[in-house]
């Protein structure tokens, strides 16, 4: 008997020793799922956006964001090559004008409202969502209203004995005494020059850029208003000219003013505001027969959207959420974008004393102006800059008449289809 | 008589040599367990290392093919603006251009560059003339930092003759960008950077090595990338430099650390991570084995013990045997002559006074005569009778030997109950054997066949046994010279005896 137990028990350990061998070896690796998330911006929103996000990834470790970002230029030629070819971002910052651009019925970008349970939508009010709406279908979330803005160096102006100018003429005053120093009285990049000039030209011809229909209101002659305009600026050395546009050049007060968007207020200003400058909000140019804010247009600054083709919408919505509402993204974003719509996150921001300082400013001066139109988001297409800066050249360089400069100009939007 | 009793002293011996075999099995085995034990942990420790150092290093190489991979990317991207021939025909800094025709030259380069560069996380993707004039897009953080050096500094960033590039970056200490420059012409440099944070895909280990720490370093061991950005620009930990200083491509593991480093072109990529994470389940192997060699020497240990038992078991009975042959009178199946001598001998001598003993000596009346008169068969059978009556007789504790043809004797030991009145205990006991004898000891029915008993007691009448055996043998006389078949107790003074 003993025998056979000892036999047995042997045999039992010679198993199971062999059967250690045998075991398959299997390494299971945390899954994650990985989600896209793109933006434009300069270097202080890239870097504060990197670090929320990995605010984000710690809060939820089963969710890695993968980042794409570039300057705007950049990003709205490569977000138009993505929403072309299906390979946009899972989370995206958008332009306002993208959404009549690539969502005409709706169908261009994801229904948020379908994921309200991730989406703390109670943040916004219906009349804020509905910037966000295309053909009642909820494609994207503003993050803050927005506007050219005038940005005047107080400093500077002073020292050439002038108060901070109110009207175009002002300008051209202000030239006349700055310009032997090398001194720009205002300067912007392209479009907010584009956008500068518009003002005017409304104000002058009594008419809107935009009919009704999105259409360009404007005839050449308006137009040749615009090129003439522009020519005088720059030949009056009001404004260099938009090539040479440095804006560096704030910094040190060589540019004595600034046209920019609210949300680039800080962005534009706090090197000359740390060199000393004080850095004021001007009221909207206008003349003696014009309301301020007239010919001036706001728009949401920018606005989240979620990739219609995205495989993780609940992961999606949920960076979203945190984007829009959390306070930890509230807190690094600060009001770099403009004061936050998100109820959540301006309380947050009013909490931590962050509702203040220049930008703040500026959003009140854009907030409390009523005559200030809401955007048709076509202005700021790309083509009708090119387009216009290139006739502007004509002109400047003495390469074709104001007339014929603004022929070529109206026939170029014309044949792009932008006219009535 | 005890059989048992008899044993011991025999099987002593036996197990002796059972223990020692036991303990020298169990001592080799332990000494080769342990030796296996030990070459099994040195050659684990052994092929892990090298199985980790070489897992290890093949990250190393890796992160270092990464790298490699998204600089050449960046370099290639840059080479194709040359595409655009007035990438490198145009000089901004002219004084004979056009500015009109310059500004379109400008756009169709900045077109160009903005085309080449649509899907990737640049900062700069531009051309930077000597009069610093800017074609492309160089960011204010760029133009920020290098300022109105930006064509100077960015041309002594380029470092290979061959191609006329470079790469750099901690420029003013500033880490958060790395810059890729390329001469163009004399006059321009092409400037590509791109945020350190991009680093972070490249350089994007497994999560089975997350402790592993990758960073990126200059010639000098200053560090260019680190996912601790609170560490880029600062020098390389001297526990981490000094493993790999002067190395290009190794990687060491010591007690400490396990380090490698990959040149990527002037720099170098270095992975590093303390040897106890990544040798962390060594210790536990360690263990592992220690505790399968430990069960494996008490397997060994059950199995030899085991196999003694098996073994010693057939010899013990064989020498039980033996010895039994050696101590037993066969025929009757008590102590021969020598072994009851031998025993009772000793018993008597390490006995004190105050113990009763008593010798008993027996002898078959005429038995000459049985084996004359009914054979030799019947004379056997007579001793049978006489062995199994004495057997019976007395107890285990008493010795019972055959000294003679037919001379028998019994040391009956006392027992303290029986101290007192030891005599007549003796004589009773006599009495029933002499009874014992009359009745059981005819070899067949209606033989004659008789004995006589003769008793002397330990210490009255002898304190040895050949002084106890002589007065037991005078008793024994006296019972033959008074008429046989009877007993008689030994007394120096006065004659007792009664017939059977």
């Amino acid at each position: 008997m003993i025998k056979r137990i000892a036999a047995a028990l042997t045999a039992a350990v010679t198993l199971m020793l062999c059967a250690c061998g045998d075991e398959a070896t299997v390494h299971e690796q945390n899954e994650t799922t990985e989600i896209t998330l793109s933006w434009w911006g300069n270097d202080t929103r890239n870097e504060y956006t990197m670090a929320a996000v990995e605010r984000f990834e710690k809060k939820y470790p089963d969710i890695k964001v993968k980042c794409s970002y570039s300057e705007w230029s950049g990003y709205e030629a490569r977000s138009r090559v993505q929403m072309m070819s299906n390979t946009e971002a899972d989370v995206m910052q958008i332009n306002v004008g993208w959404l009549s651009q690539y969502s005409a019925d709706g169908a261009g970008y994801y229904d948020i409202e379908k994921l309200s349970e991730y989406v703390d939508l109670s943040n916004f009010s219906s009349e804020i969502l509905e910037y966000g709406r295309r053909n009642g279908v909820l494609n994207a979330i503003p993050i803050a209203m927005n506007a050219e803005t005038v940005y005047i160096n107080k400093t500077v102006y002073e020292k050439y004995g002038l108060d901070v100018p109110k009207t175009w003429d002002d300008f051209f005053a202000a030239a006349k005494v700055m310009s032997k120093d090398g001194v720009y009285p205002i300067s912007g990049a392209n479009k907010s020059m584009w956008l500068f000039i518009i003002a005017y030209a409304e104000q002058q011809t009594g008419k809107q850029f935009f009919d009704e229909n999105g259409k360009i209101a404007f005839d050449a002659n308006d137009l040749k208003l615009m090129l003439e305009f522009y020519n005088r600026l720059v030949k009056e050395k009001v404004i260099p000219k938009i090539e040479d546009y440095n804006r560096l050049c704030i910094d040190n007060g060589e540019y004595a003013g600034t046209v920019a968007w609210v949300s680039d207020a800080i962005n534009y200003n706090k090197a000359a505001m740390d060199n000393g400058y004080e850095i004021v909000c001007a009221p909207y140019p206008t003349d003696s027969t014009h309301k301020e804010g007239d010919g001036w247009y706001a728009k949401p600054a920018t606005l989240y959207a979620i990739s219609r083709n995205t495989e993780h919408p609940k992961e999606a919505a949920q960076l979203l959420d945190f984007m829009l509402n959390s306070p930890e993204w509230a807190e690094l974003q600060g009001v770099e974008k403009g004061i936050p719509i998100s109820a959540a996150g301006r309380k947050h921001l009013d909490d931590i004393g962050q509702l203040s300082g220049l930008q703040y400013e500026a959003s009140l001066v854009m907030e409390q102006n009523d005559n200030i139109s809401p955007m048709n988001s076509t202005i700021e297409n790309t083509t009708l800059i090119d387009a216009f800066v290139a006739a502007c050249d004509l002109l400047l360089f003495d390469k074709a008449s104001a007339d014929d400069a603004a022929k070529e100009l109206y026939n170029n939007y014309k044949e792009g289809g932008f006219t009535a | 008589m005890s059989k048992k009793k008899n044993d011991k002293t025999s099987l002593r011996h036996i197990r002796h040599l059972q223990f020692f075999m036991i303990a020298g099995y169990a001592l080799i085995v332990i000494i080769a367990l342990v030796i296996v034990t030990r070459l099994a942990v040195r050659k684990t420790d052994e092929v892990l290392k090298n199985k980790v150092t070489s897992l290890t290093s093949s990250l190393g190489v890796q992160m270092k093919l990464n790298m490699d991979s998204y600089l050449s990317r960046m370099e290639t991207i840059g080479t194709l603006a040359f595409g655009e021939e007035n990438a490198y025909t145009y000089d901004a800094t002219d004084p004979n251009n056009d500015e009109y025709e310059a500004l379109g030259k400008e756009k169709l380069i900045t077109d160009k560059l903005f085309s080449l560069c649509i899907m990737e996380n640049f900062v700069d993707y531009g051309i930077v003339y000597r009069n610093n004039r800017m074609v492309g897009k160089i960011s204010n953080a760029t133009q920020s930092l290098f300022g109105d050096k930006m064509f100077d500094e960015m041309s002594a960033m380029i470092k290979r003759p061959r191609t006329n590039d470079g790469w750099a970056t901690g420029y003013k200490n500033d880490f958060r960008r790395i810059y890729y420059v390329k001469k163009v012409h004399d006059n321009a440099v092409l400037v590509i950077s791109f945020y350190a944070h991009e680093l972070d895909s490249v350089f994007d280990n497994p999560e089975t090595l997350k402790d592993m720490e990758i960073r990126l370093v200059n010639q000098d061991y200053n560090i260019l990338y680190s996912e601790d950005t609170d560490e880029v620009g600062n020098p390389l930990p001297d526990k981490i430099k000094s493993r790999v200083m002067g190395q290009t491509s190794a990687s060491v593991m010591d007690d400490e650390y396990m380090v490698s480093v990959n040149s990527c072109d002037e720099w170098y990529v270095i992975c590093s991570i303390p040897t106890e994470i990544i040798l962390g389940e060594k210790n536990e192997m360690t263990r592992y084995i220690y505790i399968t060699g430990g069960v494996a020497a008490l397997a060994a240990a059950l199995v030899g013990l085991y196999l003694s038992y098996l073994i010693t078991k057939p010899v013990k009975r064989i020498v039980s045997n033996l010895d039994d042959k050696a101590r037993i009178d066969l025929l009757t199946g008590i102590l021969n002559k020598l072994t009851f001598e031998e025993y009772a001998a000793n018993i008597i001598s390490g006995s004190l006074t105050n113990e009763k003993r008593a010798l008993i000596t027996i002898d078959i009346d005429n038995f000459k005569n049985v084996n004359d008169t009914f054979g030799h068969a019947a004379g056997d059978k007579v001793l049978q009778n006489m062995g199994r009556i004495l057997r019976d007789s007395f107890s285990d504790d008493d010795y019972v030997g055959r000294i003679g043809g037919d001379e028998f004797c019994v040391l009956v030991n006392a027992r303290m109950s029986e101290a007192e009145g030891f005599e007549e205990f003796i004589d009773k006991k006599c009495s029933e054997l002499c009874e014992a004898l009359r009745n059981g000891l005819a070899a067949y029915e209606g033989m004659e066949v008789s004995a006589s008993v003769g008793a002397a007691l330990f210490p009255e009448d002898g304190v040895t046994f050949v002084d106890l055996y002589a007065a037991s043998d005078k008793a024994l006389y006296t019972a033959k010279e008074t008429g046989k078949n009877k007993y008689s107790i030994y007394n120096s003074t006065r004659d007792k005896g009664g017939s059977v």
